[in-house]
């Protein structure tokens, strides 16, 4: 496996190219920590949910040639969003334990030149940060969140299938929150917790994903969530674009702040909420920044 | 009356690396924690597409009215971590779905976003707003991908066939 002296940024078309102001977070964050990170023309993971049920073959090559564009450079990738992450660990896997597809796939591939060899390893960024560890992320903390109560939600593809991807309990992941916990926030249980975000079935049909949500939100605030932290940009999406129209459903109000992982790390590390452009939130988030003085 | 596909079931089970399909016993597990089934339980049941596509009953899963009865999947793999006998669903729910595409019975969103990534390389392809916001967050500008190697592949794996381009 490759040194993880510098990664492979992965941000994902979600993140790239409708909701920078996650990356402009997630890359505070690395540079405080000093964690490198470097560009490469990465095309589409592509989508687990989406393109990988339209061809099972075509998701495989065209996650394939991502990951030769790493091993080009000997560099691990990591990713800022569940699905890329989710992809790109899953097609590594299944090409390097299958003889077979992998022969399939560097026969695709051979036509743009390309070989897949499965030198290089992928990780999602709460592996990274993590790894890194909570306590010495603690020592960057100096506008921590004591007692903000947070229900954290992984999402589905950070952590399952859990055989493969291996960066957590596959039920009960415990990263998140330590991470959370760093701040000084408190991350609550609540019933809900590994419930889905809705997003997927939201490809088909829109009233059962926002009967989803609601059920999400609902157990959250019973348990007096003040916030949710979310680590991917689909889950976030939905939960924070979407608040209205699954309230009017169910018979319900949600007004709930919904932070991205490193947007609560860059906030507790001092940044200001201008420079990570948090106003293009949707869910409003004034409650939230006031209380804890945050202009 | 239901017939028994045969040809379905060799793609089923072929593709199924681990062989562990036969060895489901209806337990119904899978079911039991699935969000979707929670809510809509009358119109997704993936103990039943596991039992419908292991016995070849192929108009049980295609050409049926509601399409939700395989679409309805969530894609949350929660089913695949609870199967005693360690039966990966979702990978054989991805059979299913890349047979109805190629069918014509998925939903728009799958064969619109195939098609933008055809086109683009990107599932949501760049845009100048964005672009301009990235520059104010100072953020580096994104790498395009080669388009004529992403189309090269695409081409390969014959997608606009299958998407009906």
């Amino acid at each position: 496996m490759a040194k993880a002296d510098e990664y492979k940024m992965f941000q994902g078309c979600t993140i790239g190219n409708r909701i920078p102001f996650i990356e402009a977070s997630a890359r505070k964050v690395f540079d405080k920590l000093g964690i490198k990170t470097s560009e490469a023309p990465f095309a589409c993971c592509p989508d687990p949910v989406g393109f990988n049920s339209v061809d099972h073959t075509s998701w495989l090559a065209m996650g394939a040639r991502n990951l030769t564009i790493a091993e080009a450079e000997g560099k691990d990738i990591v990713s800022l969003c569940n699905g890329c992450f989710q992809t790109l660990k899953l097609v590594n896997t299944e090409l390097n334990q299958d003889e077979h597809e992998k022969a399939k796939i560097n026969k695709i591939l051979k036509t743009i030149g390309k070989e897949f060899k499965g030198t290089i390893n992928v990780k999602h960024f709460v592996e990274v940060l993590h790894e890194y560890g909570p306590d010495r992320i603690k020592e960057f903390v100096t506008h921590g969140f004591p007692g903000l109560k947070v229900a954290c939600h992984t999402g589905c593809h950070y952590n399952r299938p859990s055989e493969i991807v291996q960066t957590d309990d596959p039920m009960e992941p415990v990263k998140l929150r330590e991470l959370v916990a760093a701040t000084g926030a408190v991350p609550v249980d609540y019933e809900e917790e590994m419930l889905c975000c809705g997003a997927g079935v939201g490809n088909s049909e829109e009233e059962p994903s926002m009967q989803v949500l609601s059920n999400k939100f609902s157990s959250a605030l019973k348990a007096g969530a003040e916030v949710f932290v979310v680590i991917c940009p689909a889950c976030f999406q939905q939960m924070d674009t979407n608040q209205k129209k699954a309230g009017t459903q169910s018979n319900n109000t949600f007004d709930i702040p919904i932070l991205y992982l490193t947007e609560l790390l860059a906030l507790s590390f001092g940044f200001n909420p201008d420079e990570l452009g948090l106003k293009f939130h949707r869910s409003r988030l004034t409650t939230f920044l006031d209380k804890h003085g945050l202009k | 009356m239901v017939s028994i596909d045969y040809e379905l079931r060799k793609k089923v089970m072929d593709t199924h690396i681990h062989d562990t399909l036969k060895y489901c016993y209806q337990c119904n597990r899978c079911t039991d924690v699935c969000p979707i089934a929670n809510i809509a339980p009358n119109r997704y049941n993936p103990r039943n597409i596991i039992l419908n596509s292991f016995l070849g009953f192929k108009t049980s899963i295609f050409g049926v009215e509601d399409k939700f009865n395989l679409w309805g999947c969530t894609v949350c793999d929660t089913c695949d971590e609870v199967c005693p006998q360690k039966i990966e669903l979702t990978e054989i729910f991805t059979v299913l779905k890349n047979m109805s595409i190629s069918i014509g019975e998925g939903p728009e969103y799958y064969t619109t976003q195939a098609s933008a990534i055809y086109e683009s390389g990107k599932a949501i392809p760049p845009q100048s707003a964005i672009e301009r916001r990235r520059e104010q967050l100072g953020l580096p500008k994104i790498e395009p991908p080669s388009l004529e190697e992403v189309q090269k592949i695409l081409n390969e794996t014959k997608l606009n066939k299958i998407i009906n381009k």
